[in-house]
């Protein structure tokens, strides 16, 4: 696929239905208002009519259709089924109607859909295919299922013979009908006119407004797809499609025979979206006979493997359907109906929204938002929402709501799963021998293998020893500046070929330690049974709790394949294939692949064990992920991949990426035989006990297990089954042929080595293993020099030359010294992408004098972001103060400044938002010029950070809004961006809260970036920042360091590409950062599209930085990374130095426009034609088209801004009534007002402007009382500021005081206390202070990263008050699961009357005591004051009889705190 | 590690002065296990080893400090004797405040790691513990004769031998060591560590031919006819004279020769000048480590003063700061900015040292000197040791052979050490001019890799 006009997508959706199936045009009206009230979810462009596309999925309006057919002249029999197609062309009606009758069906006639162009953007109008409905019916007397089973395959023939991407069936059902299109919802109504036909009554509707990332005009991306709507993103799709294959290989249907299945597959669309091919597989399943409600849980399963207080039974029944069906993992909200049943669904970790209301009159509505229908409270039943891995379902036939413990119940009963689980699992820990002490892991020959497989001492002393001491993986700080694998001139493991992908924007990263409770390594082996029965057969799986096994894991693994074992049971027959070579690799890989499916046919192996123990004098080793990937590719093409599970034993594995590697491209498990051999080795060398050796070996299992669950939850995905198959790297270096040959679904953007490259490496390598007579060494070991700098090694950007030349350049301020450094950084000679371009201008070069001044240059130079905390003061300071003195901008990172460097030339002019929202206020944002959103960080993308406790100084804790020594989390996704759209509504919080600033967004470069990025500018961003995967870090573990991300010219080219295809780039400036040193790599990058550039490190080191890679330990002798007063005073940087610095770039990137013939960087931005790749066999092996591809458009911002479509009228009006307030605060002032869903961020606007004049003092409280009746959109209170008090007489939805500074916020619903919701999800995030009332429960994740606020609610989601540092929360009621997690400050109140809240809390750093002791006096009464003014607030009825009880409800509370403030996470261990 | 902040840098205790001034055993003791321990787990670990980068023959530095403070020494010593000949020679006589420790990120501020003295611990503790060091013997079958048994001879030797290349080793003298027995005093270097490192390549198959000059008995061609290959390690033996007058006199010594028979006395072997400078006032003109050798030598000699002179101040001596402090503790007296005019005779023995007085003027690097006009004056003396450097002094068969020098007299080599001569190799002081041990060391082993790739192919 091209990756330029490439999307994710992401959106509002819902449903509404009449419980007792009455049909209704009401439904079809309201569900399209309520569509229309959550158009902010999608994206709008500026004639308000281009959107990303909409629809509506409606149980079939059979009296309207049935007038439609009359009207056509045709009587329409009980039995019938509309189709709703896209048609391209008049040709493809005749293969419809050929298709229909073959499988015994007829087309009555075709009904050209009336619409209204008017309604249609002039993209959307281009594009608009001709719609129509195909009325069809049975020709033979046949079941209602026969008939529907006949639409579907006659659907999947058409679909398979008609090769036109843009003809497309949106639905072909007797029981379902789509109206959906490119059109905005406002529009739909007016478009289909259909729809306003009083005669059109349906059930119910799902509806779904799409925000597509691109801007390409597709009609038939719109959802509803024809079983489901699916709001957010499925991260292991690709998974999820190759095991679709794979488990077509072996499908045995009861609803059609095996032919009719070969006419039918592929189940999955080629070319859909993730959630389209979720559709065809759930719809699949389901027309298959499978039950809906097992198919949408096998599908999107509850976390139930490391869910402790899960019912038994229920575990059964998700263990069961574990050995066919993995998860399709990844945020989702579903909406799925296959016209009996409705259901929706939330993936397991809650990550999207979903609403829902029950009214007097049977209605339910399920929506992202509440407010989208006006329903009086009165009339309300149930106001509730889902939690993480919940589903509710509706029972359309029988008129009943089926809530979560309904499904659940029917779920675990409706097959022995139990009984059959009992006696056909296998546990591979049942049958290890704990007796048996004597296993042995020592290698023979083991130095001469270290040696082959790349062991060197760096990589066993810093990769090795801490997992096999610590149980985990080694922490470093800084960023990569060593070249990729196929740049280097060293012997580089296999895995360093491959980059790891990783959530950013339309998907969160998962924090695996935190939120361990929905991770899961849960491995199986064994045939892949047909998915459509369910038997006790499919029950036949041996299982371990990770891929990696220990040598006992292995043994019995083989047992069971061993014919000569007493064990041996035919299904899990294994083979152990050596993977070696001799001497061609690419021959012997294929005739290995064949030999492999040979066995699998012919000798039914079940268990292929892939070994490349045979390695010796003739034998060189085949990369084991070349193995794996190949052969994952034959069995597939073969049809029997089902049949077997990978086992490899290898020496490549040394670490979770190169084990990740594997089981991205196939591999069930992982024998790490060298790993192990030198583990035990070190462990014999220092005589360890039998019992500690075992313990080592045990920590380096555990360390690579942690290292799966990061590089699972980088990309979102929970569980090692939904990554298996996934393929998530980025080849970077392998030639196009390897990669299609082994790495299918990977991308290789710029080409490179092929397998006779690859080969040659490795012949030389172990030519110089076997064959060469080398010196006996006394150490026998290369000393490695990957990840530190070491002489005659691994070339490093930052050597001891380069650090001395810089530090000399700006002390001495001399030209020749610059020269000197700018020689050894741009002679290094192809280590970096940019260093195989040429310039090559069209012009003659000009006089210097002519080219603009280097002001103008210095305004696009920025240091990149460092918080006050992961560096000094003094050298945070430093960088400001230099900055600001030539016009560029420095960045304050996150974590605060303090107020009185704001107004300051100390002033940071960025201000960055960042997960931990530390520090985040409204003065700060204010402060800014630009407010920069991080989404992820080059050197640990899809990962949070973490501030040590001893790095929290007394002055930190101050601007962090916390105590002193409080170890700070910044979590891994922002809890207020799961998804695209969520975004958005961030980027319009901040517009609001300081409408000057630009808002910039920073990602990091990986193949689809530009995907984001276009995304990014549609959600109103003014600039976005492409970091290179090389940046640095203050703290992250090595292989995040060194494996995540890649250069910033792959991702900064496709960005700006992306952006101009999809007319986007005019919109946006892009910045790019990572490595860049000298004029020539600004000048470079320039030309690839960047109109700013950052720079991190080498800022640091201009501030006297010598790379020391210590940051993590707070050692730094140069006083930067460090709090410590001893080395701070050791600081020697100024500003002047950094001043010189970028005098000395900014004059060298005049000179070389100057030699170019230009006379502005303005000129270059985007001239990739002015670069061309260097001559050279080397260079010939890449292929640089993708970074030197120019496409049509617009090179460079044209806006002053990106404003977004809502414009705020609303607030904007409020703000001009409290003027007066404003301008003179004795002036107190009531404003009373109406509020609706679609008023969001309200507040921030009001507290942005206050803060502009009384900074974070704000005003004197309540000189401002807001008093607001209705629904509020998202966002109430948003950062709001001392002075302000909002009091909603209604509910909320998502986002309530996020960000909340001071002020009050008090929410009281008609409908209150526990049971009935009364705001959304992820609300008080990052709050440093105010008070927040709520009479009623909450969503998900409340509190989260609180940092003073006080706030009091009736029952909340999962993982309330996560990550939390300051403040007090009380909870009057349920709380959902994992409280507490990562609470490092602050405490919570909980009633708990039911006495299940300890099941419930995460005890790793928190506890709970009761407070109804003489000690705990205090706190008692302090309980009481929050609950006597609750009251007051709010006249709460739950408040008024605990009060009223005190004596006795006392006892139901508990008081939580952390354990000890100065957490037992140990920072310098990467927690 | 890192704990520089808690534990400042202690050196090894050195023994008190009039206990070191009583003989010619070394000054400082070593470290015990705990204290090696201590100021190895000073170090950052830098992310760029500037003491690796310090370091001519490129030690694995913050590696063996992290073995040693992880109280690995098996390990610390085989890494450390990986890459040097004779690590815990190194740690006794390398400049370390101008390499290692001079480039250690601590250096300037917190004190830089005492890698010197913990080298020479790591080797000395393991043979203590009886660890050693193996060689595989002689595999193949190539044979490399070495022309001089000082560091760079036996530093090609080891290298070598651990190729399982046989090696003959032919030393003028009677014993082998070179410059580290007769240039360097006893009580910075005590002799048996060398002659423990002989025994160990002895063991290892190499073999020693002492008193055997090339040229007298063996000829040089017949030795490269008969060798694969042959390597020249022949040392800068001549001292540099002043140019000055009175330079013939009796009681004015050259550097070397002064050392040498000092040397040769504690080892028992005749001298073959008779230096005493027992209750003489005694003159070392120079600034640098040697001049420092001299004077501390002359002190345990007993004589009654001794004066160092030198051209420069103190800051611009170029030895190592370390021995400059140790000679002051043992009583040397300093004229800083005296360069040296005459010696002064009475008859034909020294009398007195003319010198006259320098100074300094802001031009260039280090400053320009220029004499100061009428400063002249006398300094008695009974003895004056020249120690202004060496020069060439090549044997007769390097020219004879056709082997190319430059102008200096000093033996031209490509970057493998070859000289214009077919397998004829060099390295040390031979091609660099006088210079450091671990440069001899570094040439040494650079040269056997050499020799081993091309003749093993």
């Amino acid at each position: 696929m091209d990756l330029l006009s490439s999307f994710k997508d992401n959106c509002g959706f819902g449903v509404l239905a009449s419980i007792k199936n009455i049909p209704d045009h009401k439904i079809v009206e309201d569900s399209i208002k309520a569509l229309e009230r959550m158009m902010h979810r999608g994206a709008i462009a500026a004639d308000g009519k281009s959107g990303d596309g909409s629809g509506l999925l409606f149980a079939m309006p059979k009296e309207f259709m049935g007038y439609a057919a009359k009207n056509a002249g045709y009587d329409l029999p009980e039995q019938f089924a509309v189709a709703m197609v896209f048609f391209t062309d008049e040709k493809q009606k005749d293969i419809f109607r050929l298709k229909c009758e073959a499988n015994d069906l007829s087309v009555l006639f075709f009904r050209t859909v009336p619409v209204n162009t008017d309604a249609l953007g002039k993209q959307a109008l281009e594009a608009l295919p001709s719609i129509e409905q195909v009325f069809v019916v049975s020709n033979s007397l046949m079941s209602a299922k026969r008939f529907d089973a006949l639409l579907y395959l006659a659907r999947k023939e058409i679909e398979h013979s008609i090769d036109d991407p843009d003809f497309y069936i949106c639905s072909f059902s007797s029981k379902v009908v789509s109206y959906k299109g490119l059109v905005m919802p406002t529009h739909i109504r007016e478009f289909f006119k259909d729809l306003t036909n009083k005669k059109f009554k349906a059930s119910f509707a799902l509806f779904h407004q799409r925000f597509s990332t691109n801007t390409l005009p597709k009609w038939r991306l719109a959802q509803p797809f024809r079983t489901l709507a699916h709001n957010g993103e499925i991260n292991s799709v690709e998974a999820n499609r190759y095991n679709a294959v794979a488990k077509s290989e072996s499908l045995k249907s009861e609803v059609f025979t095996d032919e009719e299945i070969k006419r039918i597959l592929p189940i999955l669309q080629e070319g859909s979206s993730d959630s389209a091919s979720l559709d065809n597989f759930f719809e699949f399943l389901t027309i298959n006979g499978y039950d809906f409600f097992k198919a949408a849980r096998a599908l999107i399963p509850a976390p139930w493997q490391n869910a402790p207080h899960l019912d038994a039974g229920l575990r059964s029944f998700y263990e069961y359907s574990s050995t066919c069906f993995e998860a399709w993992d990844g945020p989702a909200a579903v909406t799925l109906t296959d016209g009996r049943y409705i259901g929706c669904v939330l993936d397991r970790n809650g990550l999207r929204p979903a609403k829902y209301i029950i009214t007097k009159d049977a209605k339910i509505i399920i929506a992202s938002e509440y407010g989208v229908l006006d329903i009086d409270e009165s009339q309300i039943v149930e106001r509730g929402r889902l939690q993480s891995g919940q589903m509710i379902g509706i029972d359309l036939k029988f008129g009943k709501v089926l809530k979560n413990d309904d499904i659940n119940e029917y779920l675990k009963n409706s097959k022995p799963y139990a009984k059959w689980l009992n006696r056909h699992m296998i546990h591979m820990q049942e049958f290890l021998d704990s007796s048996n002490e004597s296993i042995d892991y020592c290698c023979d020959k083991l130095v001469e293998k270290q040696l082959y497989f790349g062991y060197n001492y760096e990589l066993i002393d810093m990769v090795v020893r801490p997992m096999m001491e610590e149980g985990k993986e080694n922490t470093g700080s800084m960023g990569d500046d060593t070249p990729l694998a196929a740049f280097s001139k060293e012997f580089r493991p296999f895995g360093d070929y491959f980059k790891q992908k990783f959530a950013q924007v339309t998907n969160p990263p998962i924090d695996p330690i935190r939120e361990r409770v929905v991770m899961s390594l849960n491995t199986g082996f064994g045939e892949i049974h047909n998915i459509l029965s369910e038997t006790e057969e499919n029950a036949k799986r041996i299982k371990t709790f990770s891929p990696l096994l220990s040598r006992d894991k292995l043994d019995v693994l083989l047992s069971f394949g061993d014919e000569k074992n007493p064990r041996y049971e035919a299904c899990y027959k294994n083979q152990t294939f050596y993977t070696v070579f001799q001497d061609n690799l690419e021959v012997e890989l294929d005739t290995l692949a064949k030999e492999v499916a040979k066995s699998v046919k012919e000798d039914k192996i079940r268990i292929v064990v892939l070994d490349d123990r045979a390695v010796d004098l003739g034998k060189k080793f085949i990369p084991m992920a070349m193995a794996i990937g190949r052969l994952n590719s034959v069995l597939l093409e073969e049809g029997v991949r089902h049949l077997v599970s990978v086992v490899c034993i290898t020496g490549e594995v040394f670490d979770s990426h190169t084990a990740a590697v594997l089981v991205a491209y196939g591999a069930s498990a992982i024998y790490p035989h060298l790993l192990y051999a030198t583990v035990y080795d070190i462990c014999k060398s220092k005589e360890l006990s039998p019992y500690r050796t075992r313990k080592s070996l045990k920590n380096a299992h555990h360390a690579i297990d942690l290292g799966f669950q990061k590089i699972l939850s980088k990309m979102g995905i929970a569980t090692i089954a939904s990554y298996r198959n996934s393929g998530l790297f980025d080849c970077l270096g392998l030639s196009q042929n390897v990669v299609s040959k082994c790495f299918a679904v990977s991308h290789s953007p710029i080409g490179g080595l092929d397998f006779a490259d690859i080969a040659a490496k490795i012949e030389a390598k172990h030519d110089s293993v076997y064959k060469k007579h080398d010196a006996k060494k006394i150490f026998p070991l290369e000393i490695g020099g990957f990840y530190k700098f070491s002489l005659g090694n691994e070339y490093h950007d930052y050597s001891p030359s380069t650090v001395y030349a810089m530090q000399k350049m700006v002390e001495t301020g001399d030209k020749r010294d610059y020269e000197h450094y700018k020689a050894l950084i741009n002679n290094r000679n192809q280590k970096m992408i940019r260093d195989f371009f040429a310039l090559s201008s069209d012009k003659q070069p000009i006089d210097i004098s002519r080219v603009e001044p280097k002001e103008a240059i210095f305004k696009r130079f920025a240091t990149a972001a460092m918080s006050l905390g992961s560096i000094s003061p003094e050298a945070h300071e430093a960088m400001a103060e230099a900055m600001n003195r030539i016009g560029g901008m420095s960045n304050s990172g996150e974590g605060g400044e303090s107020p009185e460097r704001l107004k300051s030339s100390k002033n940071s002019r960025i201000k960055q938002v960042a997960s931990g929202r530390f520090g985040v206020t409204p003065a700060y944002l204010r402060s800014a010029t630009e407010i920069q959103i991080k989404l992820a960080q080059g050197a640990k993308p899809g990962e949070g950070g973490q501030l040590p406790g001893h790095k929290v100084t007394s002055l930190i804790a101050k601007l962090r809004f916390t105590v002193p020594g409080v170890t700070l989390i910044s979590p891994p996704p922002h809890h207020d961006i799961y998804s695209i759209e969520d975004l958005a509504q961030l980027i319009f919080d901040l517009k609001q809260v300081n409408p000057k600033a630009r808002i910039s967004v920073k990602l990091v470069s990986t193949v689809g970036v530009g995907t984001i990025a276009a995304g990014v500018a549609k959600a109103y961003a003014d600039k976005i920042i492409i970091s290179g995967g090389d940046g640095g870090t203050g703290a992250a573990p090595l292989t995040s360091i060194k494996f995540a991300g890649n250069p910033w010219e792959i991702g900064l080219v496709e960005a700006h590409n992306a952006l101009k295809v999809n007319h986007l780039r005019e919109f946006v400036t892009l910045e790019t950062d990572g490595g860049l040193k000298t004029g020539l790599d600004v000048v470079k990058a320039t030309m690839m599209g960047a109109e700013s550039y950052a720079f991190g490190t080498s800022s640091l080191a201009i501030l006297g930085c010598k790379i020391l890679r210590v940051c993590h330990l707070n050692r730094c002798t140069e006083g930067i990374a460090t709090q410590e007063q001893e080395l701070r005073d050791n600081f020697k940087g100024t500003a002047d130095k950094v001043v010189q610095f970028f005098e000395f770039l900014a004059e060298d990137v005049r000179e070389i426009l100057a030699s170019l013939g230009y006379t502005s960087l303005d000129e270059i931005v985007g001239r990739s034609d002015l670069l061309k790749v260097i001559d050279g066999e080397f260079a010939a092996k890449f292929d640089f088209s993708r970074i030197l591809q120019r496409v049509d458009g617009f090179d460079k911002c044209q806006r002053a801004s990106n404003p977004p479509f809502d414009d705020n009228e609303f607030e904007k009006e409020i703000l001009e009534e409290i003027r007066p307030a404003i301008k003179n605060p004795d002036n107190k002032i009531i404003v009373e007002k109406e509020i609706t869903n679609l008023n969001r961020s309200f507040g921030a606007l009001l507290s942005g402007e206050i803060a502009e004049f009384y900074g974070d003092k704000g005003l004197a409280e309540g000189t401002v009382s807001l008093k607001l009746h209705g629904i509020a959109g998202q966002s109430l209170g948003a950062f709001l500021n001392n002075g302000i008090s909002i009091y909603l007489d209604g509910y909320a939805n998502d986002y309530v005081c996020k960000g909340m500074h001071g002020g009050k916020v008090v929410v009281t619903p008609k409908l209150s206390g526990e049971e009935f919701a009364a705001a959304g999800n992820t609300c008080l995030y990052g709050a440093t202070g105010g008070e927040l009332f709520i009479a009623g429960s909450v969503g998900e994740r409340f509190g989260v990263r609180n940092s003073g606020a006080l706030a009091v609610i009736e029952g909340s989601g999962d993982h309330a008050c996560e990550y939390m540092t300051r403040g007090v929360v009380t909870i009057l009621g349920k709380t959902g699961i994992n409280f507490g997690a990562g609470m490092t400050g602050g405490i919570a109140f909980v009633y708990d009357k039911e006495k299940e809240f300890i099941d419930k809390l995460n005890g790793e750093l928190v506890f709970a005591q009761r407070i109804d002791t003489d000690d705990s006096d205090e706190v008692r009464q302090y309980l009481k004051r929050i609950l006597k003014k609750h009251y007051t607030e709010t006249k709460s009825e739950k408040a008024l009889n605990i009060l009223n009880g005190f004596r006795q409800e006392v006892r139901y509370f508990w008081l939580v705190m952390p354990k000890d403030m100065k957490s037992p996470l140990n920072p310098e261990e990467g927690n | 590690m890192q704990s520089f902040l808690k534990n400042k840098r202690v050196e090894p205790n050195k023994k008190n002065v009039l206990e070191r001034l009583k003989n010619f055993s070394e000054i400082y003791e070593r470290y015990d296990t705990s204290s090696a321990k201590t100021q190895s787990d000073r170090c950052v670990q830098c992310g760029i080893p500037y003491c690796h980068n310090g370091c001519p023959l490129d030690n694995y530095i913050p590696q063996w400090l992290k073995l040693v403070a992880g109280s690995d020494l098996k390990l610390a010593f085989k890494m450390s004797n990986e890459s040097s000949p004779f690590p815990e020679i190194m740690g006794r006589v390398c400049p370390q405040d101008r390499l290692c420790e001079g480039s250690c990120t601590l250096n300037k501020d917190f004190g830089a790691i005492t890698i010197g003295s913990i080298e020479t611990f790591i080797t000395e503790e393991g043979f203590k513990n009886g660890l050693s060091l193996e060689f595989p013997g002689i595999t193949e079958n190539k044979k490399v004769a070495i022309i001089g048994a000082g560091p760079a001879g036996l530093s090609a030797a080891t290298f070598l031998l651990r190729r399982g290349i046989a090696v003959d080793v032919y030393e003028k003298e009677a014993f082998a060591g070179g410059l580290l027995v007769w240039g360097i005093p006893g009580f910075k270097l005590d002799k048996s560590s060398v002659f423990r490192r002989v025994e160990i390549l002895k063991n290892a198959g190499m073999k020693l031919f002492t008193n055997s000059e090339i040229g007298r008995e063996t000829s040089f061609d017949e030795l490269r006819s008969k060798y694969d290959a042959v390597f020249l390690g022949i040392g800068a033996k001549r001292g540099n004279k002043a140019g000055i007058g009175g330079e013939e006199l009796d009681g004015v010594y050259q550097a070397m020769d002064f050392l040498g028979s000092a040397q040769k006395r504690e080892i028992e072997l005749a001298r073959i000048k008779d230096i005493n400078v027992k209750d003489k006032k005694v003159v070392v003109i120079g600034g640098g480590d040697t001049a420092m050798d001299c004077v501390r030598t002359a002190l345990r000699e007993g004589a009654k003063s001794v004066l160092c002179a030198y051209r420069r101040g103190e800051t611009g001596m170029p030895g190592s700061k370390k021995e400059y402090k140790n000679a002051i503790e043992e009583g040397a007296e300093f004229k800083f900015f005296a360069a040296p005019k005459e010696v002064v005779g009475e008859g034909s023995k020294v009398k007195a040292i003319k010198v006259v007085k320098m100074e300094v003027t802001q031009d260039g690097g280090r400053g320009k000197l220029v004499e100061v006009a009428n400063s002249e004056e006398n300094i008695e003396a009974d003895i004056v040791v020249m120690a202004l450097g060496f020069s060439m002094d090549l044997p007769a068969f390097v020219p004879s052979a056709g082997i190319k020098t430059d102008e200096w007299g000093q033996i031209l080599v490509n970057d493998k050490y070859e000289t214009s001569l077919d397998n004829v190799y060099a390295g040390g002081d031979c091609y660099r001019g006088a210079n450091l041990v671990v440069n001899a060391a570094l040439d040494g082993r650079e040269a056997a890799r050499a020799i081993a790739d091309k003749l093993l192919g």
